[in-house]
């Protein structure tokens, strides 16, 4: 037996009554998060116990809400199905870069100065780039929506393909050049000691445990990030291109394209919660007033190692870049 | 193609372990999102590895290929009859998947995203973080299916909706799942998820379902589970590390304990939905192996090899109570189940004409006695034209644990308990029912994370479901009229062997 029905449906119940046809992303993507503001707590368990108590407190209790998140779309409209299939593409572009470049043996034709500069500046990306990694699976696995879950994970996701993009180019340097490159301490010790790496250090992990979702949303994807892009993907690509790193450069210019999409879908986001509660610009700006200051300063102080390649930036170039990164994106947002 | 082969620079993309120092360990892994059950200091968890290893670039590409010959699949067949000719059992057994499973992969997401952010190394959180992406995809194409079906079959509604209602199957599965992944922490995750769950009980559900499928003709549903399959296997391998650092540490007792609570719970809901499906909602002519064949193939063959391989112990309910229930738990539901059809949003297939008794008779002897005797009463009030004699008038008892209608007397029937009454325990002053020693033991583990919670029985005693009625509740559980569950044949396998319906009265 087949169910008896009254009307041909035209998408889920739970979207009601629509005109239009709902999109596939709609689909697969719209009201998976039942458990947003559930009665009386967002698990199926005790309502006291303390994951209950920690959704509720950093979740449901977090200032920055609207009444309705459903409505909330991200501009690129990704399914799980059209990320892959795009950075399949991509990462077929990037597999061709590298071709290119290996082809031409081209990391042994560094200069022992910008060998230098790859060592300090370049390889212990790997750890900040990390974190923003794990910052971005926690506003992901707080969202209130899928629409933004899934967005804030796939941006996790392509944190991953810089960093292993990364990891991957200081293993043929180190072939190409010096072993002790690819060790473990070449990055983690400037990470953890190094002082031109410490501002960094103590602003991404302190916004790791800036456990309101909302908080951890701006901290990260208005504050801390627009000013680290900046950095790699701007004054980073500048600094390659100067220093004859053509690989390097392209490599940056890539990773900005997925930057470009964590832009895109953040300030439609901030965009979507001002309009339904312009108030919250405040809430918004009272968070950015903490953060980007910190990111600023955490980039100015890593303007040493842009500094001392041989042919260097400014660090007040630097500085203007990651400035210019956090504005753009404020603007875009339209909390100028 | 790039140069370096993985193996030759993957560790520079996993070894991203630092000790922290503007902020402490407590304050960056709280205990309630990762427990680390005394393993201290971090540097103790950065010897995690996973014993399977993908990059990025590598993900990308496969999983680009896996979802375009699955959607491809799905979409030929969307223009097919294949649907429309499929048994009715089998599509009960495909629309109660769908409602059970779709959503919870994509919360399982959720649980992969904690441990990609709190699990407690890096190479950790990167299999994490494709375990995210993965259970993105489970959600999205176990919905995306469903959804493409919706106008031959509005049942297929429930994939989507289920979680989003108070029907007790779904309460069953949240409360399940949310002890599971979506509120428990990441390390307690890597164990109950990944080590107990999807090394075991999904292979049961997604490659022995597979494979009935492909028997059936149902290559939509075999092609999808099958492929989904293949990332289980690769984003559950994040357990085994887990488990290794606490048997090394010395807390080979809190894996134990980890594994025998999430084993026991699991066995319950998937004897509920798999066990069903396979033994009575699929055409007999299809079925490959019996439930309790595959559970000793795929189940208590690996586990036992796990327990061993991890020197841990068969779990204490194993021989006394597990073993037991392979034989008469399920089908003590299966029966509940079609009784209680109309609180159920697929068609429960019966599933008892001569042909099928006779096999269940042959793949658990006695079967007859214990469950056929029941089914022989149902028979003759159908054949009577007294359908209403096997529909519910009242509610059974409901587990405070696993949210599964308690079915003692039927093990009690079967010789395989000592007593048919349920567990009752005392906590705080409130008196809560378990339907077996182990789902009581689960409880008293840690009181704390469950006694606030109320089962549907709990609040259909309190007041909360109004009117307290049959159709009251069936409201309270967002079944409509239309959604409730029939008989999937029609009664025809009351028929069978006997003059057909009707025939008597032409």
């Amino acid at each position: 037996m087949t169910t008896m029905r009254r009307r041909k449906a035209r998408t889920w119940s739970l979207l009601g009554e629509v005109k239009r046809k709902p999109s596939a992303y709609e689909a697969v993507t719209a009201k998976f998060h039942y458990h947003f503001r559930r009665d009386p707590a967002p698990w199926e368990l005790d309502p006291e116990m303390a994951f209950n108590r920690w959704y509720l407190e950093h979740r449901e209790g977090s200032p920055f809400n609207v009444d309705d998140w459903e409505g909330y779309r991200d501009p690129a409209k990704l399914t799980y199905k059209d990320y892959v299939t795009l950075q399949h593409e991509r990462e077929l572009y990037v597999d061709g870069l590298v071709d290119r470049f290996e082809a031409v043996d081209h990391a042994a034709s560094y200069s022992e100065g910008w060998t230098d500069t790859f060592k300090a500046l370049i390889v212990p990306l790997r750890f900040p780039v990390h974190v923003l990694q794990m910052a971005s699976l926690y506003v992901g696995q707080m969202a209130p929506s899928s629409f933004i879950t899934n967005a804030a994970h796939f941006q996790a996701a392509d944190e991953m393909r810089r960093l292993q993009r990364i990891a991957y180019w200081t293993q043929v340097v180190a072939n190409a050049k010096d072993g002790a490159i690819a060790r473990t301490e070449t990055a983690r010790d400037p990470w953890e000691r190094a002082e031109a790496w410490q501002p960094l250090r103590e602003t991404l992990e302190t916004m790791l445990v800036a456990y309101d979702w909302g908080e951890a949303f701006v901290a990260l994807n208005l504050g801390v990030k627009p000013a680290f892009d900046a950095m790699v993907n701007v004054a980073l690509r500048d600094l390659a291109r100067r220093n004859e790193d053509e690989f390097m450069a392209l490599l940056c210019e890539e990773f900005d394209r997925d930057a470009a999409r964590s832009r895109a879908w953040t300030t439609a986001l901030v965009r979507y919660a001002l309009e339904r509660d312009p108030t919250l610009a405040d809430v918004v700006n009272g968070w950015l007033d903490t953060w980007a200051p910190k990111a600023i300063a955490a980039v100015e102080a890593m303007g040493v190692l842009f500094e001392q390649a041989p042919e260097p930036v400014a660090g007040e170039e630097l500085g203007e870049m990651a400035r210019e990164g956090q504005r753009e994106i404020a603007g875009a947002a339209g909390l100028a | 193609m790039p140069a370096l082969r993985r193996s030759e620079w993957y560790d520079l993309a996993r070894d991203l372990n630092w000790n922290l120092s503007y902020v402490t360990e407590d304050e960056a892994f709280p205990e309630v999102m990762s427990n680390n059950y005394g393993i201290t200091p971090n540097e103790k968890w950065w010897a995690w590895d996973e014993p399977y290893k993908v990059s990025y670039r590598e993900y990308v590409h496969n999983q680009y290929g896996k979802d375009a010959s699955v959607y491809s699949v799905n979409s030929v067949i969307a223009r097919s009859r294949m649907f429309e000719e499929l048994d009715p059992g089998w599509k009960s057994a495909i629309v109660a998947h769908y409602g059970a499973i779709a959503v919870p992969e994509y919360l399982a997401g959720l649980g992969e995203s904690r441990m990609g952010r709190f699990g407690r190394a890096a190479a950790w959180r990167n299999m994490a973080l494709f375990g995210t992406l993965d259970e993105t995809r489970h959600g999205q194409i176990q919905t995306y299916f469903p959804y493409t079906l919706l106008d031959k079959e509005p049942r297929m509604d429930w994939a989507h909706k289920a979680l989003h209602t108070n029907e007790w199957g779904a309460i069953a599965a949240r409360h399940l799942f949310d002890d599971m992944f979506t509120a428990n922490d990441a390390v307690s995750t890597a164990i109950q998820l990944t080590f107990t769950f999807e090394t075991g009980f999904t292979n049961l559900q997604f490659l022995g379902m597979a494979a009935d499928a492909m028997e059936v003709g149902d290559l939509d549903f075999g092609a999808l589970i099958s492929s989904i399959q293949t990332d289980e296997s690769r984003h559950a391998q994040q357990g085994e590390p887990t488990v290794r650092i606490l048997v090394e540490n010395g807390y080979a007792d809190v894996a134990q304990r980890l594994v025998d609570h999430m084993f026991w719970r699991s066995w319950h809901v998937f004897a509920l939905l798999t066990g069903l499906s396979m033994d009575y909602y699929t055409p007999l002519e299809h079925r490959s192996h019996s439930f309790k064949e595959f559970m000793q193939e795929w189940i208590v063959k690996q586990f036992l090899d796990q327990f061993r391989d991890f020197g841990l112990e068969p779990s204490w309910y194993w021989e006394s109570h597990f073993l037991p229930e392979l034989d008469w738990y399920h089908h003590a539901l299966h029966l509940g189940v079609w009784f209680w059809r109309p609180t159920v949003w697929w068609n429960p297939d019966a599933g008892v004409s001569p042909a099928e008794r006779e096999w269940l008779e042959e793949k658990y002897p006695g079967w007859n006695d214990t469950f056929g005797v029941y089914w022989d009463t149902i028979g003759d009030n159908i054949r009577r034209g007294e359908e209403t004699k096997t529909l519910p008038e009242t509610f059974p008892m409901v587990c405070n644990m696993c949210q599964i209608p308690v079915v003692t007397p039927a093990g009690f029937r079967a010789g395989k308990l000592e007593s048919p009454e349920p567990h009752i325990h005392i906590h705080e002053g409130r008196q809560y029912v378990f339907c077996s020693e182990p789902c009581k033991w689960i409880f008293q583990l840690n009181p704390s994370r469950f006694a606030g919670h109320t089962s549907v029985v709990d609040r259909f005693l309190g007041g909360e479901i109004q009117p307290p009625t049959i159709p009251g509740a069936l409201e309270w559980m967002g079944l409509s009229p239309e959604e409730m569950g029939q008989d999937a044949t029609n009664y025809a396998w009351a028929y069978e062997g006997l003059e057909a319906p009707g025939a008597a009265a032409s």
